[in-house]
């Protein structure tokens, strides 16, 4: 029952299991989360080996806005807006690039690859109080990183990284652990999709596939059966308990390390062994046994980063209706390679524009999008699980293989960002 | 002028593909074979840099056993599609394979929007008594390194 008065609260729309549809359509919501989410709370922006060399950088998006990942000649990775000082035009128009200097292609104003001003050009014609040390490249008020992956925060104060990441920091171990140096490698090319839905149908839809799995992926899981021996059809039809989470803070994690996997047929290739071998050199016979014979839990980290199987995903909001997303394979540094071309091959076989498994997925987000226009009953229902979730120690949530406690996790997050008393009333 | 036998095999190939045959289509192809659609580039270390489309024979067979089951969202409804083959090139036979290089646009009909589809095909094709057998297909699209949508049809 929303309340009268002149403002909203968006704890109003989300009444536990119960999620209004104007959170998906409304652009005034969508601008909203601009500021209380995008411009505000850590974004994932890039792994430290995208940009492995002094001058080497990538371009991104935080909500709207460009900014640039560059490393500079000390090897630190800085966060710019991407906007000259001088009349706002873009400094560097490559999506990725290696350069000496960053030169504004207007009127040549060239910057250090640690933001300072060189050079405004023509310096003659600006008077003396012109101080090059007030037009550096403007950073984000925040950056930092944790296991190569590199965050940025708009806000200049708020919780730390490390209190950000909190509790999922376990699973970002298990995924960087993969690898017997503990380190991956995102150089490996970007699959770009584009789709008209709201940007929160993608964490809702990647974290939950063991539910919508037999429905929308029965004939790909089919295939890889046949192909692997590794059978998906277990994770569905033996429900286990404690593999969804909801971890504090809006993130939600898939672990699979209580659910019974039938291990491939046949003995394991000679890359596979050497591989279970370095991966029992570095982290011990019992760690090593865990990391090789489960699929590494599946992250979210609010509102932008997936870790899924063979890759990450960034998630960029575009408008209320429309979301790009980018798959970036993860290669494991120390690993045979024939290791790594397999995890790409099930890459493609998976994820992207043409594979068998995701495009699934984006399909009905495009009709779940046109579906939730319809206000006949203005409510999504993720009730799953509601009667068994377990509270967790760390303040998140536990459920079985299909709940969604997850789900509601995430949400009760948004609605206290969405709610911060920060930001001015939202109308009604 | 190309030769007008290997034009009508780029045309029949396009037909196939536009009215969604797919055992005839697949029966086009040399066994082994590679189907190829680089990602963000043209020229990629396909072991280094994931592709959109990387397939031996035996993933284009699973590529088609999944477009025919049925259970494809994005063929339901089916699109619709036409495609220009033109700016066909004919290189020299080597190794007993020819090489052919021509130009497409697909205009794609589907979800209440029409999408325009355009790249480079480059076929590699081997002689056989009845005809000729795709035995590796690389398709550039123009488009490889933006945004796109789905690619649920054979390109």
């Amino acid at each position: 029952m929303l309340m009268t008065g002149s403002s909203l609260q968006f704890s109003e729309l989300i009444s536990g299991p119960v999620i209004h549809g104007r959170l998906y359509r409304d652009p005034d919501v969508f601008q909203r989360e601009l500021d209380a989410v995008w411009y505000k709370v850590w974004i994932y922006v890039g792994h430290a080996s995208e940009i492995p060399h002094p001058g080497d950088y990538v371009r991104r998006q935080i909500g709207l806005q460009p900014v640039i990942m560059i490393r500079d000649d000390d090897g630190h990775i800085n966060v710019f807006f991407n906007r000259c000082r001088h009349r706002g035009n873009l400094v560097c128009q490559r999506e990725r690039s290696n350069v000496e200097v960053l030169t504004c292609p207007y009127h040549g104003w060239t910057y250090a690859r640690s933001g300072e001003l060189l050079e405004p050009t023509f310096e003659e014609g600006y008077d003396s109080n012109l101080r090059r040390q007030d037009f550096a490249l403007a950073r984000l008020p925040r950056v930092d990183s944790y296991r190569g992956l590199v965050f940025a925060s708009m806000s200049p104060v708020g919780i730390t990284l490390d209190e950000h990441l909190g509790a999922t920091r376990e699973f970002i171990d298990l995924f960087m652990d993969l690898s017997p140096l503990g380190e991956i490698d995102l150089n490996t090319g970007t699959q770009k999709l584009r789709y008209r839905g709201n940007w929160k149908m993608l964490p809702e839809n990647s974290l939950e596939g063991d539910y919508h799995g037999p429905f929308i992926h029965r004939v790909a899981f089919d295939l890889y059966a046949r192909q692997t021996g590794l059978t998906m059809s277990s994770l569905y039809e033996n429900e286990v308990p404690d593999v969804i989470r909801y971890l504090p803070g809006g993130h939600m994690i898939e672990d699979y390390r209580g659910a019974s996997m039938t291990p491939p047929p046949g003995p394991p290739s000679d890359a596979r062994r050497a591989y279970v071998e370095a991966l029992e050199q570095r982290y011990g016979p019992e760690r090593a046994r865990q990391l090789a014979s489960t699929i590494a839990p599946l992250i979210y980290i609010f509102p932008n980063f997936i870790y899924l199987m063979t890759h990450i995903r960034r998630v960029q909001p575009v408008s209320v209706g429309e979301t790009y997303i980018y798959y970036q394979p993860a290669f494991l540094k120390g690993v045979p390679t024939e290791i790594n071309e397999m995890r790409l091959r099930l890459h493609e076989f998976s994820f992207g524009p043409a594979g068998f498994i995701s495009p699934d997925d984006i399909e009905i987000m495009e009709r779940n999008q046109i579906g939730i226009q319809a206000r006949g009953n203005d409510a999504s229902f993720i009730g799953r699980g509601i009667h068994r979730e377990k509270a967790m120690p760390d303040g998140g949530t536990s459920g079985f293989t299909m709940d969604e406690n997850h789900l509601r996790g995430m949400w009760r997050h948004y609605a206290k960002l969405m709610d911060d008393p920060d930001h001015a009333p939202f109308a009604r | 002028m190309a030769d007008p036998q290997i034009e009508s095999f780029l045309y029949r190939e396009a037909l196939l593909m536009d009215e969604h045959q797919f055992d005839a289509w697949l029966a086009l192809w040399d066994n082994p074979a590679r189907y190829w659609v680089p990602c963000n580039e043209d020229d990629i270390d396909p072991a280094r840099q994931v592709s959109i489309i990387y397939d031996d024979h035996a993933r284009l067979v699973q590529r088609i056993e999944r477009l025919k089951s049925g259970s494809v969202q994005a063929m339901d409804p089916k699109p619709r599609m036409r495609r220009v083959i033109s700016n066909i090139e004919v290189e020299p036979i080597h190794n007993g394979k020819l090489t052919v290089r021509s130009n497409f646009m697909l205009c794609m009909a589907r979800a209440n929007a029409q999408q325009l589809w355009c790249g480079r095909s480059i076929h590699g094709l081997v002689r056989e008594h009845d005809g000729f057998r795709i035995s590796e297909k690389k398709v550039l699209l123009i488009n490889s390194d933006q945004e796109m949508p789905l690619l649920q049809f054979l390109i």
